[in-house]
């Protein structure tokens, strides 16, 4: 529904395409004297899963800050739906999600879930947020451990609550910051293929920062990878594989030879860049 | 020194509960035991002076003797630890709201509490006295400026240390330094803030005993001042001995408070 408003919304700026939900022009980061990020030019379709995948101090945090509004580029813009990161985040269309799932330990799962909506939207009764939240942990597998705290969830169970809070907002798009870096191989595999399902399932946006070349190739349509110092887009893959997918896709030839080349491409990133 | 394999050290130990918890205190009551035997030992076979070392039964028959009078000085102090404890605590999370709150008054409040912290605050009794009087007002202020400081430096702690993702979430969905405040700040803080309380419950203690020292006409400080001066080193001893009976209840009460406020921190004792 929020998507059709967004469309109905129609007098962008000229040079973002219709398709494009996010659309990052010349996007530079200066921080400490140090340019963190150089003329990223990012555009992500409506719909589509995203990943950002790059080596370490490649800046691909911060440009997912950029896009969230947390961070303000010193050159260039970023518009989300034709709107500024802070002006979307602020109508609910961003959801975020970290590493850390950041939830609330006094709160069970299901007051957790609705946190941030409640804060958004000041008109929803407690029990409208319940229900929320509920329908959320729902969507993300957890409907019957609503009433436990996190300190009585597993850490996927809790990443698991950090999303259903992210898309308890309805966000257009979903921006995540390795979301499933802190989990053991074996849930992050799951976890993947749950993401999966409910990127199916709710056609939200997902862009997705990570440092794993199997779940970028496994999980998204497109993947950037970035290079260092400079932090820039190096070079970009389109993932053709059908969906959906599922773990078995990983035994896939083409897998395969995705991962080779993304292997390869990562490799040279890794090569600090000179100016351009 | 020992050649047991180390192996033996991670074999679980299957005691039941009871006998675990008997364990864990039985060395210590037989400690105090034999401590106290030796003592009333000592005193006898060296026959030391009742007003150097009172024996162990001279003390019990100096409690039992002064039961009426120790009980009422029992009360007068712990009423004035109570609600010099709890002045403590409302002023100190008073304190540590408005430094969080308030960027410029924290700036101004926060150096100036820190160094107040350096004051010898015991050496303020007799200033009390003098603008207080005799009363109730001097130890309530004595405990406050000995107990506040833990309690506002805990909570300043915990409020301080909200994780910036989790900020930076709320600040997304544009939510106010007000509701930052009392939804994420003050919650997260709660655990800090016990462990704060427990210290100043503590402080509470010392805080009243010496506001009697200083001039009181009642309470347990008073009764070992008098009984100290009257060469009752017996009494004194007794009512030492309901001081720290006093300390200890009042430091678990504190920590009972602990488990039903914050029953989701992580629990530091008893592991």
């Amino acid at each position: 529904m929020r998507i059709e408003t967004i469309r109905a919304a129609g007098d962008k700026p000229a040079h973002i395409r219709h398709d494009d939900l996010i659309s990052a022009k010349g996007v530079s980061v200066v921080m400490a004297r140090q340019l963190i990020l150089r003329n990223i030019d990012l555009s992500v379709p409506k719909g589509s899963f995203v990943s950002l995948i790059g080596p370490s101090g490649c800046g691909k945090s911060t440009l997912l800050k950029v896009l969230a509004g947390l961070v303000q580029p010193t050159q260039g813009s970023v518009s989300i739906a034709g709107l500024a990161p802070i002006e979307a985040a602020r109508k609910r269309m961003i959801g975020l999600v970290f590493q850390d799932a950041n939830l609330l330990p006094w709160k069970n799962a299901v007051d957790n879930a609705s946190l941030l909506l409640g804060i958004a939207d000041k008109s929803l009764s407690r029990s409208d947020l319940r229900a929320r939240g509920q329908e959320m942990l729902e969507l993300v597998g957890l409907g019957d451990s609503a009433h436990k705290r996190p300190n009585e969830l597993s850490g996927g169970m809790r990443q698991r609550v950090a999303i259903a809070r992210a898309l308890a907002l309805d966000p257009a798009v979903l921006l995540m910051d390795e979301p499933f870096g802190a989990l053991d191989a074996i849930t992050r595999d799951s976890m993947g293929q749950s993401l999966l399902e409910i990127w199916q399932r709710t056609g939200k946006t997902i862009v997705l920062v990570t440092h794993s070349i199997d779940e970028a190739i496994h999980l998204s349509r497109h993947v950037h990878v970035l290079g260092i110092k400079p932090g820039r887009i190096t070079e970009s893959l389109d993932i053709a594989l059908p969906y959906p997918r599922d773990l078995s896709v990983t035994e896939d030839p083409e897998f395969v030879r995705l991962v080779v080349q993304l292997r390869t491409m990562l490799r040279s990133s890794h090569q600090p860049g000179g100016a351009s | 020194m020992s050649d047991q394999p180390i192996t033996d050290l991670s074999e679980p130990r299957l005691a039941s509960s009871w006998s675990a918890a008997t364990g864990s205190w039985l060395p210590a009551v037989i400690l105090l035991l034999v401590t106290i035997m030796a003592w009333e030992a000592a005193v006898r076979i060296f026959a030391i002076s009742a007003f150097i070392i009172p024996a162990p039964s001279e003390i019990a028959k100096s409690l039992v003797a002064q039961w009426g009078t120790l009980m009422q000085a029992t009360l007068v102090t712990a009423g004035e630890i109570l609600f010099g404890f709890l002045v403590s605590v409302v002023v100190g999370i008073a304190i540590a709201l408005l430094i969080v709150r308030f960027d410029w008054l924290g700036r101004a409040l926060y150096p100036l509490v820190v160094l107040f912290q350096n004051v010898p605050k015991v050496a303020l009794a007799p200033i009390f006295i003098l603008w207080f009087g005799y009363g109730l007002a001097p130890k309530i202020g004595l405990i406050l400026v000995i107990a506040f400081f833990p309690v506002t430096l805990s909570m300043l702690a915990g409020m301080q240390s909200v994780d910036r993702s989790l900020l930076s979430l709320m600040n997304s969905v544009g939510a106010s330094q007000t509701q930052i405040l009392f939804r994420i700040r003050v919650p997260h803080s709660l655990p800090n803030l016990m462990a704060g309380t427990k210290i100043a419950a503590t402080l509470s203690v010392i805080g009243a005993i010496v506001g009697e020292f200083a001039g009181a006409s009642d309470g347990l400080g008073y009764v070992i001042q008098f009984a100290s001066t009257q060469l009752d080193t017996a009494l004194v001893f007794a009512a030492l001995l309901l001081v720290s009976v006093l300390g200890i209840a009042f430091y678990y009460a504190a920590e009972i408070l602990e488990r039903i406020v914050v029953p989701w921190a992580p629990k530091f004792s008893q592991s």
